[in-house]
């Protein structure tokens, strides 16, 4: 019978270390054992916000993603003027709300186009836009008393069941692509805007706006 | 998205998102490990539960001395072996090694020719092929081997040559078929 050098078993062999091979088992096997024994003691699911990411600069960016683009989609489905023409012309209580995150949209641009000495420092600008989008969604929510009905209802019920859908996509698609920088952005921006949108819903009538 | 120092924390404070980003980066190669000493899909596939079980419970342990990579390679090796011996196939297999018989010529072994060296590889005794899987793949000592077995250095050897031999006929054919081997041109593929 013929045999192989021993050469040639020793380049078989080296591309058997080398070969690329699938884990034997689903993260979701491995993290339920985990949480059996409490080695899993927080959940991605259980931070609302935070979403499945723990670097702080992915959810800063999608901060300020929600930022600039929830407010002007927010604007546009509810009929509202845009940031750059509400000042002169919206209501009071929007108007100043207006011109608060117009001023903290072009803060944040400001921001991004500047240079950044080093990631720290960019995470710090990004940690505060967070804070500012933040701080200006809770101001709208509380100050604007406009656009409020039954066909805005019906709008944010409407986004807030197509979030869900999005919300299941990325988490689905993050099943197999944990570390995939742009999904887990859209995960956090989805996550964001459905817990906003969420609480316009259970908001009275009287009080919804955007 | 490497695994760095802020994940191990959050790792060890029980964060399961850091958690499987290291699941993620190390399984390929902790879980090939795996395979290659257990041979059976299936019995790997629960050790590997347990290789993984271990080593975010010794999380905490990690001093960062080795990249951890390698300290979680010795924990998935240690494991592993724990397991087997549980199942009652290692007690056999030290016998076995000592013996010098570990490797039987079976009647169908004869004509048998493995399509792959992990097909090979599980025609070999669970201690020849554990040699083999540690030396020639994982880049194990013999006195290493012999440590993690419970050999001697020289009976690790004597298992090698002869999981090698064994392993050269029954991947012979892979020399004139396999695109892999023979695609290294002529001067490669030397009359067998």
């Amino acid at each position: 019978m013929s045999h192989l050098s021993e050469e040639q078993l020793d380049q078989i062999i080296a591309e058997e270390r080398s070969r690329e091979q699938t884990p034997l088992n689903e993260w979701r096997t491995i993290a339920a054992r985990a949480r059996e024994e409490g080695l899993i003691r927080e959940t991605h699911s259980s931070r609302a916000w935070g979403g499945p990411s723990s670097q702080p600069w992915m959810q800063a960016a999608a901060a300020v993603l929600l930022l600039v683009g929830g407010i002007a989609i927010g604007r546009t489905t509810i009929g509202l003027p845009g940031a750059g023409q509400s000042v002169a012309s919206a209501p009071q209580a929007s108007g100043s709300m207006a011109a608060t995150t117009g001023s903290s949209a072009q803060s944040d641009v400001a921001r991004t186009n500047a240079s950044f000495a080093s990631i720290d420092d960019a995470s710090e600008a990004l940690r505060r836009a967070a804070d500012e989008y933040q701080r200006a969604s809770e101001f709208i929510a509380a100050n604007n008393a406009s656009g409020g009905g039954r066909d805005s209802a019906a709008i944010y019920s409407a986004r807030a069941a197509a979030l869900d859908q999005i919300v299941n996509a990325t988490e689905s698609a993050l099943q197999t692509a944990p570390h995939d920088p742009v999904i887990n952005q859209y995960y956090l921006a989805t996550m964001g805007a459905r817990v906003a949108t969420q609480q316009f819903v259970a908001r009275p009538v009287a009080l919804r706006g955007f | 998205m490497p695994f760095d120092q802020l994940d191990l924390k959050r790792a060890i404070a029980g964060d399961e998102r850091a958690m499987q980003r290291l699941w993620s980066q190390h399984a390929p190669h902790i879980d090939a490990v795996v395979r290659r000493l257990c041979g059976d899909p299936e019995v790997a596939a629960d050790v590997s539960q347990e290789v993984w079980m271990q080593i975010f419970r010794a999380l905490p342990s990690y001093r960062g001395d080795s990249q951890f990579g390698t300290w979680a390679h010795r924990i998935a090796v240690n494991r592993t072996l724990n397991a087997l011996r549980k199942i009652r196939r290692l007690a056999k297999l030290e016998v076995d090694i000592e013996d010098d018989s570990a490797i039987t010529e079976m009647e169908t072994d004869r004509t048998f020719m493995a399509e792959s060296i992990e097909q090979a590889m599980g025609r070999l005794s669970p201690g020849a092929r554990m040699v083999f899987v540690l030396h020639d793949i994982e880049g194990y000592t013999h006195g290493e081997i012999g440590e993690e077995l419970g050999i001697t250095p020289g009976g690790s050897k004597s298992q090698l040559f002869k999981a090698r031999a064994k392993l050269r006929k029954l991947l012979a054919h892979l020399v004139d078929e396999s695109p892999i081997v023979a695609g290294k041109g002529k001067g490669y593929v030397a009359p067998v």
